[in-house]
């Protein structure tokens, strides 16, 4: 959006397949060429066509809760209060009215839903606990986090398939640009909602490998972004949140500036819910107003980075609008893409900002999603020094 | 920065379809809350709700094998923006923010609760491709052609009132020239079940501020605005209804499902809101609060709404007490009924009133709507979480 305020990126936290911890963790995933995407091991996948997943360590993720935090926070609020942690610690900001958090997903918290209705059709009213209810609302995870770390200015959730994370900081940006907070935790965070969903996954045909329109599945499972051989993604699981600020404040403080987001902005090309038309173009690109926000010509770009994860009708229309978009730069393409590393969910959109964030020798970053149903998102980071 | 009005309504409710038919109920003071005839209520403490009527529902214009929240959305939708004179070029650069908390969940219970009792695959897993709240977004972007940023909040029963405050920023800040804005939710059994088992239900129809309140009444609705920056309003020489002059929103970061003991976050919300709209306290008029009729909501609230704006000051009321609590579309039901009081000079009612609890030192306008000018409205949205949002409007 047109900031009056220069939104800073200042620091981040992640939860992934991939590893725990601030930039140390996400530069260690840049120099990655192996994915971190295994067998599953929660539960038995022997009657289903996929295997695969990106699963967080368990004994990983409660090793930075004590017991009784452990015992209160379901799993998905556990990975996100941890990668908030994370990003607060990582940008050594303050906690309180000026500190806002944005948080994308795309299921929420899924299993406590679950866990709910499964009570009452077990025992009846009585099987009804009123310590998973809270837990059915998508906004869980943002009380979680707010109440851990102290957050009393704005805490967003957006829900989204597919781009949750890039639209979490895109909103995240424009909190900060606003006023409303001086500094925004922004990220997003899904988890495996468990053999239930993955189950239904499989029915609806969307899992790698993924079911063609004649009904039939074939080629290899995996997770293979933007590939002549990509036949559906592979679900992880995490949470990723980076620290945005408003840069003079970070600048006063005397924060480390990683990154400015010169620009954010998401929109929406209006096709069918679950459509990913190949040949719809989109006139009103938001890529191409973030550049013109960003004051930067396409050529300056040094890296892209796509929302892609192996859908093959979403990943072809992904690359076809950008495309489009990038012809100056064709070698920017096919963008890079984390969900290969870690796994498709609500989170990858913030990491591949975090990884881009710390990978700007090349010059500006863009990071790119779109998601079936046509929402858009286009978030330009640059060098702090670069303006 | 620019400044925003709203020049377009658009609701179905618990009256049925259509702002006048919301206005009339409201005027009336007409209490829609009635027993449960979508889910099954046995075994249940409160068996009451504000559901859309069956004939409201069939008259709506969308198709029923949608999701009935995206039908209820749907409608309030179109009504919004047809209220407001817009084509397809004006659509095409709008931006849409949907606040929404159960999305699909009606239908996608209907599968769950099969599969479960009868151990066989449904047919009915179609459903779960609406179950997601973001679900709303997709199909009313889709059919009515929004170009703009697409955007589903949810923050829990403050949502409605989220997605005006969010939208009006990317008006004031120059992103797009206009919004739709509003609220989602249809009643759903783990909506029914869950505050239910928090015995946060009255068995009767609420009776916000009572001294004798027992909880709150769910209910089910759709209410969107079309928000637009005012110098294009007056240019295509469109309505202006109101003027949204100023939103806050703060978190308590205290409890996920109580709110702050001294309604410190509600209060920064009324506080931040004031600022934004560059309004002193004592311009306030009328306040349509939360008002939920839980013991502790409406205490906590009073308390808020007297620390900021002063005790006994200004008259407050809950149209929560006629149309029910309706979740994700409470916020911006409310912003409407807050936008129609302000056009009307009459401040709705809040029904089933006998008695004022002690504790909440104001005029709540018992039973009866009550002419009044209104210059400057304030609507309270709070939510699990301890979500808080305030938003001011001006005629």
């Amino acid at each position: 959006m047109s900031a009056p305020r220069r939104v800073v990126v200042t620091g981040m936290g992640t939860v992934s397949a991939a590893g725990i911890g601030g930039r140390d963790v996400v530069r260690a995933l840049l120099a990655r060429r192996d994915s971190a995407l295994r067998p599953l091991r929660s539960f038995d996948t022997a009657t289903l066509p996929s295997h695969l997943a990106g699963e967080v360590d368990d004994e990983a993720l409660d090793a930075l809760f004590d017991r009784d935090a452990a015992r209160r926070l379901s799993r998905i609020c556990r990975l996100t209060v941890a990668a908030c942690r994370l990003a607060v610690e990582d940008a050594r900001v303050d906690a309180g009215p000026t500190l806002g958090l944005v948080v994308g997903t795309e299921f929420g918290d899924f299993r406590s839903s679950g866990e709910f209705a499964t009570g009452f059709l077990k025992r009846g009213p009585s099987g009804l606990s009123p310590m998973l209810f809270p837990g059915t609302v998508m906004n869980a995870m943002s009380a979680a986090a707010s109440i851990a770390i102290g957050v009393k200015g704005p805490a967003v959730t957006v829900n989204q398939g597919t781009v949750a994370g890039e639209v979490a900081l895109a909103r995240g940006a424009a909190l900060v640009a606003c006023g409303h907070a001086e500094a925004v935790l922004a990220g997003g965070v899904d988890e495996l909602c468990g053999p239930v969903y993955q189950r239904l996954a499989h029915e609806l045909g969307v899992l790698s490998p993924m079911r063609r329109p004649d009904g039939r599945r074939d080629g290899v499972e995996g997770c293979r972004p933007y590939a002549p051989d990509h036949n559906g993604p592979v679900l992880g699981e995490g949470a990723t949140f980076v620290v945005l600020e408003d840069g003079e404040v970070a600048s006063a403080r005397g924060a480390t500036i990683l990154a400015e987001l010169r620009a954010a902005r998401w929109g929406n090309i209006p096709v069918a819910p679950y459509a990913a038309p190949v040949g719809r173009r989109d006139p009103r690109s938001v890529l191409r107003a973030s550049l013109v926000e960003a004051r930067l010509p396409t050529a300056a770009l040094g890296s892209c980075w796509g929302s892609g994860h192996g859908d093959p009708a979403l990943d072809d229309w992904e690359l076809a609008l950008l495309r489009a978009d990038l012809a100056e730069r064709p070698n920017l393409l096919p963008p890079r893409s984390t969900a290969a590393l870690v796994g498709q969910h609500g989170g990858v959109g913030a990491l591949s900002a975090a990884a881009a964030s710390l990978d700007l020798g090349a010059g500006p970053a863009l990071v790119h999603g779109l998601a079936r149903g046509g929402c858009r998102v286009a978030l330009v980071l640059a060098s702090p020094t670069g303006r | 920065m620019s400044r925003v009005v709203v020049s377009g309504l658009g609701v179905v409710s618990p009256y049925g379809s259509g702002t006048k038919t919301f206005w009339a109920g409201l005027a009336a003071g007409a209490c829609a809350i009635r027993p449960i005839t979508l889910i099954d209520t046995e075994g249940f403490r409160s068996r009451v709700a504000a559901e859309v009527p069956a004939d409201a529902m069939a008259g709506l214009g969308v198709s029923p094998r949608r999701a009935r929240a995206d039908r209820l959305g749907l409608a309030a939708a179109r009504e919004a923006l047809a209220d407001a004179g817009l084509g397809p070029a004006d659509r095409a650069e709008a931006a849409l923010v949907i606040g929404a908390v159960g999305g699909g969940m009606l239908e996608g219970e209907a599968w769950y609760w099969e599969e479960t009792r009868t151990a066989r695959p449904s047919p009915r897993i179609k459903a779960l491709r609406s179950i997601l709240p973001y679900t709303h977004a997709e199909t009313i972007g889709w059919r009515l052609g929004i170009g703009g940023p697409k955007e589903t909040v949810v923050m829990a029963c403050a949502s409605g009132a989220a997605s005006i405050a969010l939208a009006a920023d990317l008006v004031r800040e120059g992103v797009v020239p206009l919004a739709l804005a509003g609220g989602v939710d249809a009643l759903t059994r783990i909506c029914f079940m869950g505050f239910n088992v928090l015995k946060l239900l009255d068995p009767d129809p609420c009776r916000p501020f009572d001294r004798d309140r027992k909880g709150m009444s769910i209910g089910e609705a759709a209410a969107f605005v079309v928000l637009e920056d005012a110098e294009r309003c007056r240019a295509r020489g469109a309505r202006e209804i109101a003027k949204l002059l100023g939103a806050g929103i703060s978190t308590d970061a205290h409890h996920v499902t109580s709110p702050h003991p001294e309604g410190e976050g509600m209060a920064r919300a009324m506080t931040l809101a004031l600022a934004a709209a560059g309004v002193d306290s004592r311009a306030v008029d009328y306040v349509n609060a939360h008002g939920t009729g839980t013991l502790q909501n409406d205490r906590t609230e009073a308390l808020a709404i007297a620390r900021v704006l002063g005790a006994g000051r200004v008259p407050i009321s809950s149209t929560k007490s006629l149309v029910g609590h309706t979740m994700a579309a409470a916020g911006s039901l409310e912003a409407v009924a807050s936008i129609l009081a302000l056009h009307h000079g009459l401040i709705p009612p809040t029904a089933n009133l006998r008695e004022v609890d002690p504790e909440i030192p104001f005029d709540c306008v018992p039973n009866i709507a009550r002419p009044a000018p209104i210059e400057v409205a304030l609507t309270n949205s709070f939510g699990f979480g301890g979500q808080n949002v305030s938003l001011i409007f001006g005629r």
